[in-house]
């Protein structure tokens, strides 16, 4: 663990170790200036002039104000230094991000995700800055303090240092069942904020269902809970408070008893009586300190360890980050797939990843339409997801253009397909940069050929700002066919040798899908076209149609072919048409 | 002011009109309040005497060598200091629940009054801005309470003392040692400045770093599809970097500041040591006081320097206030009538819209005077090209909006008069885009109610065929739905929400495109299904595909915003030129297929 926690700070060690130095002048300063108070009353009782007394003023002024600035500069170079280690956590765990695949996104929710990225790497900054600083602080005043107390009046010492060991211990108690009930209430928090957000973004459901009752007496437990939950912390927060004034108050009380005992019998003078209580003082926040430090360093090691739960998880695909930059030879948009069989490994959580493929045989010559049509789980989905490598593929499986895919390296055979998803997803920034996304070079004419195959023309045409309006979570909100059409003109911008649409229309009404299919039939040449659907009358239209049942082909034709097998998609079709002949008698 | 400046804006640090509509939030609480201002005081009286009590010890015993009796004031202290700590606690846990019975209330009103908000007004409002007044507006208001107005109270009250208290040990030393004060104060108070503004400066590149790393964990499939790793890596550094100068920036003025706080104490001890020392030297003042005037100041500077935090807590929440109270004060323009026409717990369910013009703004209307009657038991399919105004007719007769001009009736009694509950009960409307509860199956199908029985719902889910998947789930129907139903696929949630509408047996079902992500042979069960669970109400049914719509009594043709063409199926296929016509053939498959894609 310890070697975990010094690869991030490697390469801040000379400036933390400067910061060591800072941070023990400044202790040596702070210690100066009791003794500076310690001389000037023991000079007082001697009766030393005026002048002896505004020196022993200056002189603590004098400190002071090189402590001040001493301090400022340790506290710099370590707190910069814990800045500088939680930006390259940051860097290296979003890099890391990026190279894992689907499967784990499946397997692991945002909130979780974002949480380690957030909350852990925060800890580890406080770890690194805070943490540090106060851990080595409080060894250096120990060191120094301790020291001037034993020459002052040992005895005192020796009973004042019996209490600091309780007063650790109770703070390090406290203070982790502190962060426990902090996280008790941050979790409540985060059930109410979420409870908040699924009712308002779900309102309309609310009001159809009548359930406004039962939903604010939902929100008003929650509320409960959540209250009880703070009370609880606000009680330990108060006991915390309470400890440490009781650590200092002990002490002044023992100095003044037992010191002023010690003055009254002679061991010491009375400039070492309110001297020894200022030292005592200066222990008080080191030993807080300490309690705290050693909780967070627990808590550190914790983050740390989810942190590295991610950095140490190896893609189950190879990432093009860490591939040469791919060569620009298109690939071929032949397609054959041999007896591929797919299974999501394991799920960890209720997740749910993709349905498994049983052993599939597919071959989809260049420039052909492909449709593809089945039952829910039957794997449509799956299959389009592997052609792009997005899961991993079995060696061997499946051959684009000949070649293995495999052995292509990912970011040319990913340029090489444009994939419109089935949910359409959206950054927030302008509608421009979402459909330049994978072609940020693209010219304007190229933009504007996009948009028109997709028939999004006439809606940008309508929107706020045209192309540059900002969209996505935090800008206009756009249609759900609006969204899907802007998603394909995004992947037909790449230009790609293989266009695979995961019923990606089902949001777009039918003369527009109608519209979009047959622009796109005319601009695809001999470029190979993939499309999952559910509607018959846009199935009808594919020269071939595919039928996928419990993740094989089971039927494969045109649709004349396939009506007349009698099969799955003759079922699909039968009850069609008959009502076609009702309607026409 | 534009949205997001209203968002960020603090207000003056003290508003009477807002503090008094927050005091009647306090009000049923006042008893936990004086308790705690009570509590406030005597732990602070307690505090105040320690150094009046070491005074003693010194000056009586210690400087004197008197030995015998310096128990008193030692045990004096020690049972002062039981009281300071004791009442300490108390007094933090009071205020605290003080607060939290403040916010809950409010939290409650909000959440309340939020509900019956019309839809109109959650259009116009992002749920994002409604959650921060659930969130950190309340919560700015809690810290208000629990360290704003009443401890700058109970700091002033304390800072007064002290003052009175050293001026009558020693005036003299005791205007030194104010003299002081002023230009330390004045620094802490602009290093304070520049920290807050540091902060917010975090805060900012904070949500911004948040945010895009949000988005792009959601998002990440896209971003590799795209082959865009590198170029998103290089924005987040770039986000990241922005981050890092403001962390250093606050890095910086905090350590200024902790430095300085630390100086002022050393200043101000230096002070009383020359002029204490000088005064000692002509025997004005005796040991006892100095020591008492080094602890005073000690207890000086914690309120001060808490000071100006304070008033940025009070600054916050004053803005968080008058945007809570904005917010509880959106009227509802749609609401049951103070007597409403009791509705038969099973309507006849008969239909009519008379003369009905709307639009979701005032100057663009989306219906122009429809007026149409559906019979109890009829089965209408509403059809018409996208933006027609088919879905508004739905979110009109669930008194999602209210009409323009014109009326609706349901049972012949203008549907405004009912109770909005019972109007909505007896509509059962599957919404294009299906919305699941977190929670489990189960409890999105019941939602809860305790009038559907679990077999009920599981007779609905067979019905619609979705006892199919639901099976497969881990769980079953206690599979768990994650918010908005994230882990479902549409068409299943499609399948789920139609489940829920039949389990509450509405007299009146509406579906919206509601199968549009159902595969064929799913949506072939789920018309035979269909078949059924229409018998004996009245149905709506809008579609993109017309094989539903054949099965309808009459189809109602919608065409920008007006009604076109009414009639079954027949009828409106002989209207040469008529809009049905248009859409029928557009999506016949069987033509479809005679002009198939060349390959």
């Amino acid at each position: 663990m310890m070697a975990r926690f010094w690869r991030f700070a490697r390469p801040y060690r000379g400036t933390f170790v400067s910061g060591f130095v800072f941070l023990a002048l400044t202790n040596a300063l702070a210690a100066g200036i009791p003794w500076l108070l310690r001389g000037a009353i023991n000079g007082m009782e001697r009766r030393v002039g005026v002048t002896a007394l505004m020196a022993y003023a200056a002189a603590m002024i004098g400190l002071a104000l090189a402590q001040a600035w001493v301090r400022t500069l340790s506290r710099l170079r370590i707190l910069g230094a814990s800045r500088r280690v939680a930006f390259d956590i940051r860097n290296r765990y979003f890099g890391h991000l990026q190279r894992l695949g689907a499967s784990y996104y499946d397997r692991h929710r945002t909130g979780d995700i974002m949480s380690r990225g957030i909350n852990d790497v925060q800890i580890l900054q406080t770890f690194y800055g805070p943490g540090v600083l106060n851990f080595a602080n409080t060894l250096i005043a120990y060191t120094v303090v301790l020291t001037l107390l034993i020459r002052i009046d040992p005895w005192l010492t020796a009973v004042a240092l019996a209490l600091l060991p309780f007063l650790g211990l109770g703070v390090n108690l406290l203070s982790r069942r502190v962060y426990l009930r902090s996280l008790g209430v941050q979790e409540q928090l985060a059930r109410l904020s979420a409870r908040a957000q699924e009712n308002l973004s779900g309102i309309q459901q609310v009001k159809i269902y009548a359930q406004e009752e039962r939903e604010i007496a939902s929100f008003r437990g929650l509320s409960d809970d959540y209250r009880r939950h703070n009370l609880a912390l606000a009680w330990d927060r108060g006991l915390m408070v309470a400890v440490i004034g009781a650590f200092t108050g002990a002490g002044t009380l023992l100095v003044l008893w037992i010191g002023g005992s010690h003055v009254i019998e002679g061991r010491i003078r009375f400039g070492d009586f309110v001297a020894f209580n200022a030292y005592l003082g200066q222990l008080a926040f080191p030993t807080v300190a300490l309690g705290w430090t050693i909780n967070l360093f627990q808590r550190g090691a914790g983050a740390l360890t989810r942190i590295h739960e991610v950095l140490d998880t190896e893609p189950d695909v190879p990432s093009p980050l860490d591939e040469p930059s791919p060569n620009d030879l298109p690939i071929d948009g032949d397609i054959e797939i041999r007896d591929l069989h797919f299974a999501f490994g394991g799920t960890e959580s209720d997740a749910r990843g993709p349905y498994p493929l049983r052993g599939l045989n597919l071959q989809i010559p260049r420039g052909s339409r492909v449709a593809i049509v089945g039952p829910v789980g039957s794997g449509k989905s799956t299959l389009v997801n592997l052609l792009a490598r997005v899961y991993p593929v079995p060696p061997g499986t499946i051959h684009i253009g000949k070649i293995d895919i495999t052995e292509i390296p990912v970011g040319q055979l990913r340029q090489s397909i444009g994939y419109v998803p089935q949910e359409a997803f959206l950054f927030s920034r302008t509608l421009r940069d979402n459909i330049a996304l994978g072609r940020p070079d693209a010219a304007d004419h190229e933009i504007a050929r996009a948009v028109d195959l997709a028939r999004l023309t006439g809606d940008v045409d309508a929107f706020p700002e045209g192309l540059e309006t900002l969209v996505g979570e935090r800008g206009f909100t756009l249609s759900g066919g609006q969204r899907q059409r802007a998603t394909l003109a995004r992947a037909a911008l790449r230009d790609p040798r293989i266009l695979i649409l995961d019923d990606s229309l089902s949001s777009v009404d039918a003369d527009t899908e109608r519209a979009i299919l047959d622009a796109l039939e005319r601009d695809l040449g001999d470029r190979t076209c993939i499309l999952i659907s559910h509607r018959p009358s846009t199935l009808a239209g594919f020269k071939r149609i595919v039928v996928l049942d419990h993740g094989r082909v089971v039927e494969d034709g045109t649709h004349e072919e396939l009506l007349e097998r009698n099969g799955v998609y003759a079922r699909l079709f039968q009850q069609r048409r008959i009502e076609e002949q009702l309607g026409q008698s | 002011m534009s949205a997001q400046a209203q968002e960020d804006a603090l207000g003056k640090a003290y508003d009477a009109r807002l503090v008094r509509r927050l005091a009647a939030y306090a009000r049923p609480h006042r008893g936990l309040i004086v308790l705690s201002v009570v509590l406030l005081f005597a732990g602070s009286a307690a505090s105040l005497t320690q150094p009046w009590l070491i005074q003693q010890a010194i000056d009586g015993y210690i400087a004197t060598g008197t030995a015998t009796g310096l128990a008193v004031p030692a045990l004096l202290f020690l049972a002062t200091l039981i009281v300071e700590l004791v009442f300490s606690v108390l007094q933090v846990w009071t205020l605290e629940k003080t607060g939290q019975n403040v916010i809950f209330d409010l939290r409650h009103a909000l959440v309340s009054h939020l509900q019956g908000l019309p839809s109109a007004f959650f259009d116009r409002t992002p749920v994002g801005r409604l959650m921060t007044r659930l969130t950190s507006d309340i919560e700015s208001l809690n810290e208000a309470i629990t360290s704003g107005l009443i401890l700058i109270l109970a700091d002033a009250i304390k800072l007064a003392g002290i003052v009175v208290i050293l001026l009558w040990m020693d005036w003299r030393l005791a205007l030194v040692t104010f003299a002081v004060l002023p230009p330390i104060l004045v620094l802490t108070w602009l290093v304070r400045l520049r920290v807050r503004e540091a902060y917010r400066g975090i805060r900012a590149a904070v949500a911004r770093l948040n945010s895009f790393l949000q988005e792009n964990v959601a998002g990440m499939r896209i971003v590799q599809l795209f082959s865009r790793e590198s170029a998103h890596f290089d924005e987040f550094r770039e986000l990241n970097q922005d981050h890092l100068r403001a962390q250093l920036l606050g890095v910086r003025y905090e350590s200024i500041f902790s430095a300085v706080a630390e100086l002022m104490g050393s200043v101000t001890l230096a002070a009383i040591v020359w002029a204490g020392g000088v005064r000692r030297l002509d025997d004005a003042v005796t040991f006892g006081t100095l020591v008492a005037f080094i602890e005073y100041a000690g207890r000086f500077f914690r309120p001060v320097q808490e000071l100006s935090q304070r008033y940025t807590i009070m600054q916050a929440a004053m803005a968080s206030a008058e945007r809570i109270f904005g917010l509880l004060d959106t009227r509802s323009t749609i609401f049951s009538p103070v007597e409403p026409v009791r509705l038969l717990s099973r309507p006849r369910g008969e239909i009519a819209f008379e003369n009905v013009t709307f639009g979701y703004r005032e100057d663009l209307m989306v219906l122009h005077d429809v007026s149409f009657r559906i019979a109890a038991g009829e089965r209408i399919a509403v059809v018409g090209w996208t933006g027609s105004g088919k879905s508004t007719l739905i979110r009109l007769l669930a008194r999602l909006y209210d009409v323009q001009n014109g009326r609706i009736t349901l049972d012949r009694v203008d549907i405004r008069e009912y109770a909005l509950p019972d109007l909505r009960r007896s509509i059962g409307v599957v919404l294009q885009e299906p919305f699941l509860f977190a929670g489990t199956v189960a409890e999105n199908l019941t939602l809860g109610d305790p009038r559907v029985q679990p077999a009920t719902a599981r007779a609905a889910a067979q019905a619609v065929g979705a006892d199919r998947f639901i099976e497969r789930l881990p769980g079953g129907f206690e599979a768990t739905v994650h918010e908005r139903g994230s882990n479902f696929s549409v068409g299943e949630k499609q399948l789920l929400s139609f489940a829920r509408a039949i389990a509450f047996d509405p007299a009146v079902l509406v579906l919206d495109e509601a199968t549009s992500s159902v595969d064929p042979e799913t949506e072939r069960k789920l018309e035979a299904a269909l078949e059924k669970t229409l018998e004996g109400r009245t149905a709506i049914l809008i579609a993109h595909r017309l094989t539903t719509v054949r099965t309808a009594d009459r189809i109602l043709v919608l065409h920008q915003g007006r009604l076109v063409e009414l009639g079954s199926h027949e009828e409106l296929l002989r209207m040469e030129r008529g809009v049905y016509r248009a859409l029928h053939h557009l999506q016949d498959p069987i033509s479809a297929a005679d002009r198939n894609y060349k390959s």
